[in-house]
């Protein structure tokens, strides 16, 4: 459990802004990430849209080019893989995407949806149809469902195909961007479920993204709170909801929506108040980028950043209440 | 608005049809009738949708006609269009339709001169060299459609090639293959073609003298006598010069469909698999945008005709004793209207392939796009459970 199957360092990427003749100014996704997953584990990455989070996600799997900063997976630098080993590393590293509706090719066939990376990997199968409808099987589908393109599927067995051709490549890694957002409820807590499973029978390592905090509590045994392209607290999941740390950790979980409404509106009353819409990643507030709504603001929060501090065992937050300056 | 869907003969042949085709592809593929089930599902219902459009039958039959002749009509073509009867009976020179003529024809055949007598009809009329109209139209059939055939054959994947780079790659090659297209563009196509045709000839010419496997080839396509072999060169310089016009549209639509297409998620799969850029393009973007480049193409068989008329009728292209549509409308012109037959038969031959093929190309695009054929799927599915019901009960 305790060997980081990947590590991330210092993950940057921007989007540079073209202007008429030149680049005038860059978009900063992620700025500065810094983390670990150990073998088997889920980490769970939190944040609202925009901070960045989905960009980690495809930079780490070289989806789209890192703009600075190390990437290591099973002990090899992710961003210099070339030819077999980047062959390697696909087979190894996987990504499930939010949309069931615009993930799989409308003009291929189930079937050929699942046996394409098997062939291009070259892995050895007795008898496709047979590989394909025991893939089907362990997703929740059938026999019937082999030869029938996407259109004719409901979103939740959308997912459950995508999700048959991660498992036909047996990675050790997947990357899952919000794979439950697109669905109703009672589909999303299928979903999930046979997503835990799988991973306790292959031993999966899951970088979950989501926004959705009660899905990530649920899910991860780490997780990492992004704001504006950074972590601002990293941490095991039940202490982070036990005990947030960072301001905007606080006040996302006093955001999750309650189911009884007399307990919500006691809530509402203690409820902690930040103003205002994040601000934009093109140029982000200089210290700490939470300051400007941020309710215990000091004068050194924006002078400097905060640096990431372990305030209890494996729990780290970037916020100078925490830090000495 | 509760039509009910019944299958008409049309349908049922529809069925037929597509069944047939699958089960032929089975016996070289393995399985596949099996495998496809769903895609073969989809023909019919194409094929439905076509059934309820009458102006995409009229199209359909103009196009099927059209194909027949452009293949058979050479063989089935009375006379020869190098045999010139004015040679033998000057009133045979530009003789009205409906017209019979006794020729007394000698001819040399293997070194020696034949002669005998023989009557010709003229059901459309002759033209100036006293040749049948018919058989002149039979003739520039062939023409037409190897010409549009070969000029959409190589012109437009070029621009579907090109777009599709373009497209998927973005920055400095898509800037650089855009503003190349974008030259092609900036002239209008008729211009262009002229210029070309204007100036390729000599050099096409000179090429295909010194290849003779090529030039029989060409010959035989064309279905021409070997007399014809040095006026080829105008031939093959209209259908160059058509190639280089048209790609260019082909490369604008593809790079539009490309870069909607490309963002979807789908294509981000296959790069995380691995797939290399240029199977992402082939296997999954281009099965995607080529519908309405089909369609586009379907329309653009009649455009090509008329092109080639066009720049025939200004004396590019074919010259006689070629027998081309244009060309025919060309040399007829001088005499309209007292001998009205050779601008009123060629020009109406033209303008029926240009209509048909834009009759399908219009009902094609119709029934290629899900959101029109949705309602009759709806039906057909109703009729489907109907039927189904019937059985059970």
């Amino acid at each position: 459990m305790s060997e980081p199957i990947l590590k991330v360092e210092n993950l940057k990427k921007y989007f540079p802004i073209r202007g008429l003749l030149r680049t005038v100014g860059y978009v900063k996704a992620v700025d500065g990430v810094s983390f670990e997953i150990n073998k088997g584990e889920t980490f769970g990455l939190v944040g609202e849209s925009g901070c960045g989070k989905t960009t980690t996600g495809r930079t780490i799997l070289r989806l789209i080019e890192p703009t600075d900063g190390n990437i290591t997976f099973e002990g090899k630098d992710v961003t210099r893989l070339k030819g077999e080993e980047m062959k390697w590393f696909r087979r190894k590293a996987q990504i499930m995407f939010q949309d069931p509706y615009s993930s799989l090719n409308p003009r291929q066939t189930v079937f050929e949806i699942i046996m394409e990376p098997v062939r291009f990997h070259g892995i050895e199968v007795d008898d496709p149809e047979e590989f394909v409808i025991k893939l089907l099987e362990s997703v929740g589908l059938n026999e019937m469902h082999l030869y029938r393109y996407p259109h004719e599927f409901s979103g939740g067995q959308r997912q459950r195909i995508a999700l048959a051709r991660l498992l036909a490549l047996k990675p050790e890694f997947i990357v899952l961007d919000e794979p439950t957002s697109a669905l109703d409820v009672s589909v999303q807590a299928t979903i999930l479920n046979m997503m835990k499973e799988l991973q306790r029978e292959h031993g999966f390592t899951y970088l979950f993204i989501s926004h959705d905090l009660g899905v990530v509590k649920y899910m991860s045994h780490r997780m990492g709170v992004m704001y504006l392209g950074k972590l601002v607290e990293v941490g095991p999941a039940d202490k982070v909801f036990e005990n947030p740390l960072h301001p905007y950790t606080k006040f996302l979980l006093s955001a999750i929506p309650v189911p009884d409404p007399e307990l919500a509106r006691e809530l509402k009353k203690q409820r902690m108040k930040v103003e205002g819409e994040p601000p934009s990643p093109i140029n982000p507030p200089a210290g700490c980028r939470f300051h400007p709504r941020c309710p215990f603001v000091k004068d050194v929060c924006r002078r400097e950043e905060p640096p990431l501090v372990e305030v209890e065992k494996d729990h780290y937050v970037a916020c100078w209440l925490y830090a000495k300056s | 608005m509760q039509e009910e869907y019944k299958k008409g003969i049309l349908d049922r042949l529809a069925d037929k049809f597509v069944d047939a085709l699958g089960s032929f592809i089975s016996l070289f593929k393995k399985d596949w009738k099996r495998r496809n089930r769903s895609k073969m599902e989809e023909w019919k219902l194409m094929l439905y949708a076509l059934n309820r459009s009458p102006p995409g039958l009229i199209g359909l039959a103009l196009v099927l006609v059209f194909v027949f002749l452009g293949i058979f009509g050479p063989m089935l073509s009375p006379w020869n269009y190098r045999f010139f009867p004015s040679l033998y009976n000057p009133d045979t020179y530009l003789a009205p339709p409906g017209s019979e003529f006794t020729l007394n024809v000698t001819e040399l055949r293997n070194g020696q001169f034949v002669n005998y007598v023989t009557t010709i009809k003229f059901p459309l009329g002759a033209d100036h060299y006293g040749r049948d109209l018919v058989s002149l139209i039979l003739y520039g059939a062939r023409v037409s459609f190897v010409i549009s055939i070969v000029v959409i054959v190589l012109g437009v994947p070029l621009g579907i090639i090109l777009g599709l780079i373009a497209g998927y790659y973005g920055g400095k090659i898509d800037e650089l293959i855009m503003r190349i297209t974008d030259m092609f563009l900036a002239f209008p196509a008729l211009i262009l073609a002229i210029a070309f045709s204007a100036v390729l000839p000599s050099r096409l010419q000179e090429f295909i003298s010194s290849h003779e496997i090529l030039k029989q080839l060409t010959l035989w396509l064309f279905a021409l006598k070997p007399q014809d072999a040095g006026n080829l060169g105008k031939l093959l310089a209209v259908i160059f010069a058509m190639i280089i016009v048209w790609w260019p549209a082909y490369a604008r639509i593809t790079r539009g469909s490309t870069l909607t297409e490309k963002e979807n998620l789908y294509v981000e799969a296959a790069r995380a698999i691995g797939l290399s850029s240029w199977s992402i393009m082939f296997k999954h973007i281009l099965p995607n945008i080529i519908g309405p480049i089909l369609v586009y193409v379907t329309l653009d068989f009649g455009g090509v005709i008329l092109m080639e008329a066009g720049l025939s009728f200004l004396g590019l292209g074919a010259t006689p004793p070629i027998a081309d549509w244009g060309r025919i409308v060309y040399d007829g012109s001088q005499y309209f209207p007292e001998k009205w037959w050779l601008v009123t038969f060629s020009g109406f031959m033209i303008m029926l392939v240009a209509l048909g093929w834009n009759l399908l190309g219009d009902t094609l695009r119709d029934i290629l796009d899900p959101k029109t054929r949705r309602s009759i799927e709806f039906k057909v599915k109703k009729a489907k459970q109907m039927e189904e019901g019937e059985e059970n009960a």
